[in-house]
């Protein structure tokens, strides 16, 4: 289970997020969507231990990400938006570098590559250098590295952002698959209908503020509007209104 | 821990050996420095060589000398000839061929010379040199000093003949004491390697701590790697272990190129009889392993602190000219070690590997300070990068 408990968090004069406050519970998947510059890039950051908060918590599975940094990293995998490789390493060394910074022993790591390396269809590429690869292989690596230790909570930022139709509809199944199992998803992003299939929550965040929180459904009828896309516009408007 | 940092020491390490092109110039490059020494110590070692030859009075010179109406000196041949000088025809055009440089001297008896000398009026002889050549200086003034002993030979048997004392025409009596030993000049060479290695040492993994810092920040893919649950702090060691584990490997191939280059020298009979023994290689060694640490921890902070990988690279492009700095200026002006300067770090590695090449000898707390100090400067850096290492702006430079 991941908590943000009233997040704040300053770039200098920049005030990225004021008291930002969600959960994303196991066995659902949580969206967090909202305009560019809205802060999700940055909440994230914020769970995965990359960037600390000003004021607040963020709580994964009851550890603070601050105090229990490994205890939550320890718990998470991560596909941020920057996935970038190391060109000179094969897409099973990639993966295989951050089992063992899990700690995860040898048989133990080698059976879950090569089961990693089936589920996401990449044994073609698996010992190939990631030197020159397409986005949509790059993706595979990284998810791939993402989900080596099953972390029971996982955060997608932008998972299927220049994906082709196939390649995300895979995404999207692997994403429900984990959902499935009972663990934690939270994921960014910003098509609607991806967004209006996947999620059972959604939270938006527009200028640092979460502006709405609540199923698809529940939007729907907060906003009285039936097109998710027509939600998210009105709601960013109205969550603007308010804090001028 | 230890895993951890091994884990990260591991990886950085098989990925930059696949780095083939870079791998290569960092290695190429320690070969280069002591190619160019060597074959400056050679060829400048052969040019002494052949003057010190020439300048020690007490060697006789052979010389084929080209001389301009030889047939009318029959004495000054027969002269030159007691001293090792061969006299051959001279050029047609003298003046030409010495400034060709095909000959060093060339000398032109006027042809008033058998009559002005019969008379004993001042017979003319002409010096054609090339003054501009310096490596003929020596030759030449070997040869006119020739003449002139046969000038003051002369000069005496006439005196005699006419009844004066000889001495009275030789109010000075001058003798050269050069003190200078050949060796001073491979001493000069000597103190050209401290700021060779001192290069090395601050460029040979340089690339390497660019690449996992502001590489990895500017590839996307520190970000991942920062959610792993290792501190930060045993990230930033674990390259900083594969940089130390690149630089220093640069320096050994440089010591060996080095030691091999003075193998080389000193068989090749170029007259530069200097070779530190394999002992001193070592020793130099030792003392350049603290230096290679604190290199190592100021590339990671600049790399740390910096926006952008052209940024680290503009600045640690710039950083080894600052140590090598002192090295430089002690080739031309040698300072005397103090205690004190052991302290520093850089300079004092620069003033050890020094004495050691010189074969000077250090003492025991010289180095012990040296490395002691240098090595704790080091360890407070490494506490720098860490925290560094640990701020937020880490994802983002700056």
């Amino acid at each position: 289970m991941i908590e943000v408990k009233d997040v704040t968090k300053s770039f200098g004069s920049f005030e990225a997020l004021h008291g930002v406050s969600f959960t994303a519970r196991d066995g659902e998947i949580t969206g967090l969507i909202g305009p560019n510059g809205a802060g999700k890039t940055t909440t994230l950051r914020i769970l995965y231990t990359v960037l600390r908060p000003d004021q607040g918590h963020a709580v994964i599975d009851g550890f603070d990400a601050v105090q229990q940094r490994q205890e939550v990293q320890r718990r998470i995998g991560v596909l941020p938006d920057n996935r970038g490789l190391y060109p000179r390493l094969t897409a099973r060394e990639h993966v295989r570098y951050y089992g063992r910074l899990h700690g995860m022993d040898k048989p133990v790591l080698e059976a879950r590559i090569d089961e990693l390396m089936q589920q996401l269809e990449m044994e073609d590429i698996a010992d190939r250098r990631t030197k020159g690869f397409s986005k949509g292989q790059t993706l595979k690596v990284a998810l791939a590295r993402a989900l080596v230790h099953e972390p029971h909570n996982v955060m997608f930022d932008e998972p299927t952002n220049g994906l082709d139709i196939s390649a995300s509809r895979a995404v999207r199944a692997l994403i429900r698959s984990i959902r499935d199992e009972g663990r934690c998803v939270l994921f960014c992003s910003h098509i609607m209908p991806e967004v209006e299939a996947l999620c059972d929550r959604i939270v938006v965040i527009a200028e640092g503020r979460v502006v709405a929180d609540g199923t698809p459904d529940e939007l729907r009828r907060e906003a009285g509007q039936r097109d998710l896309e027509e939600v998210f516009l009105a709601t960013v408007a109205d969550g603007r209104r308010e804090v001028a | 821990m230890l895993t951890n940092i091994w884990i990260v020491f591991h990886k950085e390490t098989i990925d930059n050996v696949r780095d083939r092109r870079s791998l290569f110039m960092a290695l190429i490059y320690p070969f280069i420095g002591a190619l160019l020494l060597g074959l400056l110590l050679a060829f400048v070692g052969g040019m002494f060589k052949r003057q010190a030859r020439v300048a020690d009075t007490t060697v006789p010179i052979s010389y084929k000398l080209p001389v301009h109406g030889a047939e009318m000196a029959p004495d000054l041949v027969a002269f030159l000839q007691q001293n090792g000088i061969e006299v051959v025809p001279a050029p047609l055009d003298p003046r030409r061929a010495v400034r060709k440089g095909n000959a060093d001297i060339v000398l032109v008896l006027t042809n008033s010379y058998e009559e002005n000398f019969k008379t004993m009026q001042p017979a003319k002889v002409r010096v054609v040199i090339n003054a501009s050549r310096l490596s003929t200086v020596l030759t030449v003034s070997r040869i006119v000093s020739k003449l002139r002993e046969f000038a003051d030979q002369v000069s005496r048997k006439r005196l005699r003949e006419l009844g004066v004392p000889q001495d009275a025409a030789q109010p000075l009596l001058i003798q050269n004491d050069n003190v200078g030993r050949s060796r001073s000049l491979a001493g000069f060479f000597l103190n050209m390697l401290p700021p060779f290695i001192i290069f090395t040492i601050f460029v040979g993994g340089v690339y390497l701590a660019i690449d996992t810092t502001s590489g990895e920040r500017e590839r996307g893919s520190l970000e991942p790697l920062l959610a792993n649950p290792i501190p930060r702090w045993q990230l930033m060691f674990g390259k900083a272990l594969a940089t130390f584990l690149f630089t220093l490997t640069a320096v050994v191939f440089q010591l060996i190129a080095f030691k091999i280059m003075f193998e080389i020298v000193t068989r090749s009979d170029v007259g530069v009889v200097v070779n530190p023994g394999s002992d001193i290689f070592a020793l130099a060694l030792l003392v350049a392993a603290p230096l290679i640490a604190f290199a190592v921890a100021i590339q990671i902070i600049v790399a740390t602190v910096s926006r952008s990988y052209k940024e680290t690279q503009t600045y640690l492009g710039l950083l080894p000219l600052i140590p090598s700095l002192p090295g430089m200026i002690m080739v031309f002006i040698p300072v005397k070690a103090k205690i004190w300067m052991m302290g520093v770090p850089t300079f004092s590695q620069v003033l050890l590997i020094g004495k050691l090449m010189r074969d000077e000898g250090i003492r025991p707390v010289e180095t012990l300070v040296s490395i002691s100090s240098t090595a704790a400067v080091a360890a407070l850096l490494f506490v720098l990068a860490a925290r560094l290492y640990d701020r937020d702006k880490l994802v983002f430079g700056g």
